[in-house]
């Protein structure tokens, strides 16, 4: 599988649709304390709503300090050996970005997935902030969004067939970087 | 066919004077009955008040608060966040409820709760930790006098988590301003009738909440198939994009454009700089992020940031329709950042932005008038537009400073207090009117006239359709359609939804009797869960009316008969008295009360149980 499943935060409302999904997916249940996705929210400053969820590292922590080796990057998906998994939860506490959780009801680690390949978080997100992208379009967008606010930008007025527009250039070599 | 699903059955009381938790069955006869929300509210602040002989002081500790999410709270179906708050209400000393959206709900049914009442007093200034099946109830008077936020900061920090949901009070609360609102999650608030006053009134800062259950849900597979039907109908609505981006914000145009933006307290129903502060100016200069209720894909919460001016790095959610019209053009301001600045001092003293707008509204209305001399202003002029002084006198009401110490107990004790303020202050039952100005519709006349919270729109919101096609409505047309509204609004405050998507979107109100046939696996119909919610429109009137209201409380305000808009679509009309009379005769006799407003005494045999 070459797809990612990317976060853009900025687009993300907060409203927790990701988290339902996923848990009734999974565990046939109502309850988003049981995702392998969460929204975590921060105000008033910053204010951040951002998902959080597996970024199926191809050198995965989570992998490194099992101790049964339960979890291997596998076609595009860090994946669970549920046999094999003892629940030790190391996993869980050495993820960088939190993004496995436990729950009291649930014998194993809840890890994303990715549902296959066609991830219902991605399909039921009302904002667009969760995007399937191939691999190699990683970035794709902070790219362009750090080339258009690029700091040294000015800009300028000007008509064309009556219609104001402006127009943003860069100003090469007046001020300090 | 009966419930089989969709509740805990768990009803936990609270009582802060002995400082018990008891966890307490609640029956399938309750359950079916009531349905949840404000219904369960209704009934129990019904049994306390039979408990109490119709004695009850709202500020006293015999005043029952509940908080109850509905069986659809937190679940796979549109905007399914909501939670109400139920008790005496200390604006009218009547029946009242406010429901808040966000997780505050969520994370209270979770822990396994369908409702929470609270009564007594607490020794000191505490806060409620519900942590799944724990109760506790300890001491934190380091709380006193912080504000909404930092109270929340605070508690998250001594419970060493930020995986919990708080609803807390200002120091508006703390003082028992009878407009104080609960707040959760930065700013959702159950903003109406002066709650946030009550657990101020039982020295409860706080409500903290933690659960980790499963929601009872019936039927999950079909659930999210009617849920899904239910999404894609919003998603494809030609205003749905509109929603997210600017969220109830885009209301101030429509509001502007049919002539019922109230501006300058009401002195007239458009506003000349609209254009500084309507949904488009918010885009394009202040919003920074959506924010959105739980499950709810309108997200129409707004962030927004002030870059630039004197009220830089003013950070608030909002404001929304309510909040922008009551303390922007109503108080005459044009500069929306002084009103994101006055929405975030609101969010903080926690004090209802609606009331709040009204009363400073009438104060300077008042001093223009002559009724408020410059004494009673304790020697600070006032005027239209005075950002400053108009953000000193919020400051002041919830501080119970100066003349803030009357304001802040409400429009019924200004008009003790100045006899002549009740022809400008705006307020049914004492509770202060909605921003839609009803001179131009008799029928959300009546609605106000007959919520049973007060001057509110929440249980009637018919004056876009009466301003739309309703020029050849007959009187019974105009009641039935508040008559249907008063049915199905509260409805969703029963089932603990938001009714946004049904107002503003038109998602069909059918939908949500399969959501609850599918979790609770009753078989239902839209028609028998209306007759339902009109059942507790029964026992609210009812509660009222054993508490001293009829007929001559079904009033509405001062101008609305005496002072048309002065310009606008809708200058020069009033509200006609013998008309509106008339109409609540109609409405009366519709609803099987007697010409005084009483239900009939079979009405209250329903409620024996």
């Amino acid at each position: 599988m070459s797809k990612k499943l990317t976060v853009i935060p900025e687009q993300c409302s907060g409203c927790r649709i990701c988290e339902l999904v996923c848990a009734i997916k999974h565990f046939g249940v109502n309850n988003p304390k049981k995702a392998a996705i969460r929204v975590l929210t921060t105000y008033p400053q910053p204010v951040v709503r951002m998902p959080i969820v597996c970024s199926q590292c191809k050198v995965p922590t989570c992998a490194q300090v099992c101790p049964v080796d339960a979890l291997r990057w596998l076609d595009g998906v860090v994946q669970l050996d549920e046999e094999n998994c003892i629940s030790c939860y190391k996993c869980v506490e050495a993820c960088p970005f939190g993004a496995l959780y436990a729950h009291e009801d649930c014998d194993l680690p809840i890890k994303c997935d990715m549902c296959g390949g066609d991830p219902e978080c991605v399909k039921k997100c009302p904002k667009g902030a969760l995007r399937l992208i191939p691999e190699a379009a990683l970035g794709e967008s902070r790219r362009l969004n750090n080339v258009l606010s690029y700091t040294q930008m000015k800009e300028i007025e000007f008509y064309e067939k009556g219609e104001k527009k402006v127009i943003r250039y860069a100003e090469v070599g007046k001020e300090e970087l | 066919m009966s419930i089989k699903s969709g509740y805990f059955k768990k009803h936990l009381h609270i009582d802060l004077t002995k400082g018990t938790a008891e966890h307490r069955n609640l029956s399938d006869a309750f359950i079916e009955k009531y349905i949840g929300g404000r219904g369960f509210g209704a009934k129990l602040v019904w049994d306390n008040l039979m408990r109490h002989d119709f004695k009850i002081d709202p500020l006293g500790p015999e005043n029952l608060l509940a908080v109850a999410p509905g069986p659809l709270t937190g679940v796979y179906l549109p905007s399914s966040g909501k939670n109400s708050f139920v008790a005496i209400s200390p604006a009218t000393g009547l029946y009242g409820d406010s429901s808040m959206g966000g997780g505050f709900g969520i994370e209270l049914r979770q822990a396994g709760i369908d409702i929470l009442s609270i009564t007594g007093r607490a020794p000191e200034l505490s806060v409620l930790f519900i942590d799944n099946n724990k109760t506790t109830i300890f001491p934190m008077p380091e709380l006193k006098g912080k504000s909404c936020l930092e109270a929340e900061g605070m508690i998250k920090e001594r419970l060493g988590t930020h995986a919990i949901h708080v609803a807390t009070i200002g120091i508006g609360g703390e003082n028992m301003v009878r407009f104080a609102c609960v707040n959760a999650d930065w700013s959702r608030n159950a903003g109406r009738a002066g709650l946030g006053a009550i657990m101020g009134s039982k020295n409860l800062k706080a409500i903290v909440v933690r659960g980790h259950k499963d929601l009872p849900v019936y039927d999950v597979v079909g659930l999210m198939a009617e849920a899904d039907k239910a999404f894609k109908y919003m998603e494809e609505h030609k205003y749905f994009k509109l929603w997210q981006q600017e969220g109830l914000m885009n209301v101030i145009e429509y509001a502007n454009e049919k002539g019922i933006l109230p501006a300058y307290n009401f002195k007239d129903s458009v506003f000349a700089r609209h254009d500084q502060i309507n949904g488009a100016t918010m885009l394009d200069r202040y919003k920074i992020g959506d924010s959105a209720c739980f499950s709810c894909p309108m997200c129409c919460g707004n962030i927004c940031l002030v870059k630039s001016g004197k009220y830089t790095g003013t950070v608030v959610e909002g404001p929304e329709y309510e909040t922008c019209a009551m303390l922007g053009p109503n108080l005459g301001i044009d500069n929306f950042a002084a009103i994101l600045s006055a929405t975030r001092l609101c969010d903080e003293l926690g004090i209802d932005t609606i009331s709040t707008g009204n009363i400073v509204g009438a104060v300077i209305e008042g001093y223009e008038k002559g009724i408020l001399s410059l004494t009673d202003l304790d020697g600070r002029e006032i005027a239209w537009g005075d950002e400053d002084a108009i953000l000193e006198l919020i400051q002041k009401i919830a501080n119970r400073q100066g003349i803030g110490d009357i304001l802040a107990d409400g429009s019924r004790h200004i008009i003790k207090k100045w006899p002549e303020m009740d022809k400008v202050i705006l307020q049914v039952k004492g509770l202060e009117q909605s921003a839609y100005d009803s001179r131009a519709s008799i029928s959300m006349g009546l609605a106000y006239a007959t919520s049973d919270i007060g001057a509110h729109h929440t249980r009637a919101w018919t004056i876009a359709k009466e301003m739309e096609e309703g020029q050849n409505w007959t009187d019974d047309d105009k009641v039935d359609i508040v008559i249907y509204h008063q049915k199905l609004r509260p409805l969703f405050d029963m089932l603990g939804v938001c009714r946004l998507p049904w107002i503003e979107l038109g998602l069909s109100e059918r939908h949500y009797a399969n959501f609850y046939k599918y979790v609770t696996g009753k078989e239902t119909s839209l028609e028998e869960l209306l007759e339902l919610s009109n059942d507790i429109y029964d026992l609210t009137r009812l509660i009222n009316a054993r508490l001293g209201m009829s007929r001559k409380d079904d009033k509405l305000p001062y101008k609305v008969w005496a002072n048309p808009p002065l310009t606008g679509p809708n200058a020069g009309k009033v509200i006609d008295r013998e008309d509106f009379q008339k109409l609540l005769s109609l409405y009366y006799q519709k609803r099987g009360w007697d010409e005084n407003g009483i239900p009939p005494a079979e009405v209250e045999k329903k409620f024996a149980d």
